[in-house]
């Protein structure tokens, strides 16, 4: 069988050293996103053609350290061990030497075959730094190439490397040396090893040095193997030794010789000469994005302008796709009719389909310009500096900063957000993580307030939508400090993060980030609301004979049998009963019910007609009611079947769906009533 | 003395870490162990520090902190 591939590569290296930068600048968008095999952890391969070579390249999770902590740092050692890819490339940040090589050392151990690619030296010498490459490459034995991820610079000659690398036999000749007494302690676990199992010399070492760190993985391996008492008898009086001499415990004693090896190395490759401060502009920005007062208002002020922005950039390019469904839908019926196709057919396609998924489709725009400048935010290192100054804010709901991410994440996606949870260490801190994260507003509900706002709110469309956010936001919060007082008190998981320089992201980055975003979208629109589009027209032409859309149509009825609930509220017409009923299967179906139910009866301009239908059933005060209501209610089906995987439970799965739906009515009614005796309506 | 009691801009050498395996395995990562040096880049004396490790920010819980034993050179 003729191989798919002709090389592969790992990418690994710190997070935040333009890792992805560089597989973006390699792949382009040849790209694939799943998931490892049972694992939560994002797996995305690319694959490119450099000459006459297919090479497959694989993104490994940025992490800090081999050592099993982690489900991202298995996953990169896993990888390198079991799927021997040809060669290893290590993305390093020449900003950063000593803390990225701390991965180097350990991928040596490892015996990969490694490449180091040294990216942002522009930025490193400009701040003073210079550093001998050659020197690097030969005190380590292994290719170092200077590369320019962002710009592509190089990357030919990073590519030769690789092909280079993969065709020879010969892997890295340097062996780490720890010091006698460590190396001693090695040298008799390697004996012991050696002489009941036949595997390679490298392998071997890096086994017994897992032992020694204790960790998990090597102990797994090894504990179905006769001889395994024996051995742990033996790798604990090497601790015991080696904890003695150096009289601290054994995983300080093994850092402390990496690093010592990596001091020397630096040493002689880094020379750090009169410091120009170019940080200073970062640092100074530093005072105000982390002040202890002005932060948290930056932060909301920073939000403010990410809704402004994607309004205002957005509304010229949605005229635009509006005028092509409507387009659309006057020469389809046209069509249809010139063929002969029944009145049926021609209301299936128009008010059906055009009417949903177009009525879908018309907020890519939207979606694709938040995505785009929430990136840009992560990317330029902002969000970690978010998390900071949420630390303490989230301390009050029993939470920690780290905790804020997953909730960021919310904003795109609830489901992602609730994966995320599992970065947090304990089961405490992720149910309440999961059970607050549905009020983070969703990609999916900016439709339908996009839709309302633009009806209602046409002025003040940025505001408004931010309010929402806010709103969500709050009762988070409050739900947060609830639940505290019902799962226990303490506070446990330790809060670390790194804060990376900011810096610009690049072009190329976020926007394959944004074309992934929409292009979920897009196929969103064209499965499950295609889907519902047909259902939802079905029930409102059916039964045979009456009035398209009429509150006789079986629509109609099944609204009706829940209008009195959604009546305090302000929005009892039986459409938007029907509407927020199938919003449940995704929250886009909302706005595709409008579309489909109100249909587009003067294909002249769908969204102003919509807008109209909508005015003569809505006040201003009752659309923001409902906007509140779809904000709060029973999040999709999606999230509430990644909350019942990820609690492992039915009961926290019913335990959201109505717990959140209750305080989605409890809120609207609060909104709406209270609106009407101030006298807003 | 731990770490939350130092103030911005003061340099330290760690002395010890009185916190759990795991988390301490994060510091020593990060470059965080006993014998290395670092400097406290912020401390509000409330809310997280934020420190330097070799050329990167850290920020660090205060409640992790208060198991740093550090001196100050």
């Amino acid at each position: 069988m003729p191989k798919k591939y002709d090389i592969t590569i790992g990418l690994t290296g710190n997070p935040n050293v333009g890792k992805s930068t560089l597989f973006n600048t390699l792949t382009g968008s040849k790209q694939h996103v799943g998931n490892w095999p049972g694992k939560t952890v994002e797996k995305k391969t690319g694959n490119f053609k450099f000459h006459d070579n297919t090479i497959q390249i694989v993104d490994l999770p940025g992490a800090y350290s081999l050592t099993a902590y982690t489900e991202e740092e298995t996953v990169t050692s896993d990888f390198i061990l079991q799927e021997k890819p040809n060669v290893v490339v290590q993305v390093i940040d020449a900003q950063n030497f000593t803390r990225n090589l701390f991965v180097t050392v350990q991928l040596i151990e490892l015996s990969a075959p490694l490449i180091l690619a040294i990216n942002m030296a522009d930025l490193a010498r400009s701040e003073g730094f210079s550093f001998d490459l050659k020197e690097l490459s030969k005190l380590l034995g292994l290719p170092v190439i200077e590369i320019n991820a962002k710009t592509g610079d190089n990357i030919n000659k990073l590519n030769e490397a690789v092909i280079k690398k993969s065709f020879s036999k010969k892997s890295s000749i340097i062996k780490l040396t720890y010091g006698t007494e460590i190396d001693d302690e090695l040298t008799k676990l390697n004996t012991f090893i050696s002489k009941k199992e036949k595997i390679s010399k490298q392998e071997i070492h890096w086994l017994s040095l897992k032992l020694l760190e204790g960790d998990y993985r090597a102990d797994q391996e090894l504990n179905k193997k006769p001889y395994y008492l024996e051995l742990k008898k033996t790798v604990q009086k090497s601790i015991e030794h080696l904890e003695l001499i150096f009289g601290k415990d054994i995983n300080s004693i093994l850092t402390s010789t990496r690093y010592g090896f990596i001091n020397g190395l630096c040493k002689t490759v880094v020379k750090k000469e009169n410091i120009k401060n170019n940080r200073i502009l970062s640092n100074s920005f530093d005072n105000i994005a982390m002040h202890k007062i002005w932060g948290i208002p930056l932060f909301l002020f920073t939000t403010w302008l990410l809704f402004q922005i994607t309004f205002k950039v957005s509304k010229p390019l949605m005229g635009l796709i509006e005028t092509f469904f409507s387009w659309l839908g006057e020469h389809l019926t046209q069509i249809l009719t010139s063929w002969g196709a029944s009145n049926w057919t021609i209301s299936l396609f128009t008010e059906g389909i055009i009417g949903g998924v177009g009525g879908v489709l018309i907020f890519i725009p939207i979606i694709g310009i938040l995505f785009l400048l929430i990136a840009l935010l992560e990317d330029s290192g902002y969000m970690a500096r978010v998390a900071y100054i949420m630390d303490k804010f989230m301390h009050k709901i029993g939470l920690h900063g780290k905790a804020f991410i997953p909730l960021i994440l919310g904003f795109g996606c609830n489901v992602p957000g609730i994966m995320a949870t599992r970065t947090l260490e304990t089961k405490k801190d992720r149910l309440l993580t999961m059970l607050i994260n549905p009020f983070m507003s969703c990609g999916a509900r900016l439709p339908v307030y996009a839709l309302f706002t633009g009806a209602f709110f046409s002025a003040y469309q940025g505001w408004i939508i931010f309010s929402l956010y806010l709103l969500g936001i709050i009762v988070a919060i409050i739900m947060g400090l609830i639940f505290k007082k019902f799962l226990s008190q303490k506070l446990s998981s330790p809060f670390v993060i790194e804060l990376p320089p900011y810096r610009l992201p690049s072009i190329k980055g976020l926007l394959i980030h944004a074309w992934e975003r929409i292009w979920l979208f897009i196929k969103k629109a064209g499965t499950i609301i295609l889907v519902f589009s047909v259902i939802i027209w079905a029930l409102a032409s059916l039964p045979m004979g009456v009035e398209y859309g009429s509150e006789t149509s079986w629509a109609g009825s099944l609204g009706k049998v829940v209008t009195p609930v959604f009546k305090p509220l302000g929005f009892g017409n039986w459409q938007s009963s029907v509407a927020l009923i199938f919003g449940f299967v995704a929250k886009e179906v909302v706005v595709g019910t409008f579309g489909t139910l109100y249909g587009i009866e003067d294909a002249e301009n769908n969204i102003t007609s919509l807008h109209h239908a909508l005015q003569q059933d809505f006040t201003p005060l009752s659309s923001y009611a409902f906007m509140v209501f779809v904000l709060l209610y029973v999040p999709c089906m999606a999230v509430l079947a990644v909350i019942k995987r990820e609690t492992n439970s039915w009961k926290w799965m019913f335990f959201v769906a109505i717990y959140t739906t209750t305080i989605a009515w409890l809120v609207s009614f609060i909104i709406y009533q209270g609106g009407r005796l101030l006298g807003l309506e | 003395m731990t770490l939350d009691k130092f103030k911005q801009g003061d340099k330290v050498k760690i002395k010890s870490l009185k916190c759990g395996q795991n988390f301490k395995k994060r510091l020593m990562e990060l470059g965080l162990f006993d014998g290395s040096e670092i400097e406290i880049t912020k401390n509000d004396n409330f809310g997280p520090l934020i420190i330097k490790i070799f050329d990167s920010k850290i920020a660090l819980g205060r409640g992790e902190a208060q198991k740093i034993y550090a001196q100050k050179i």
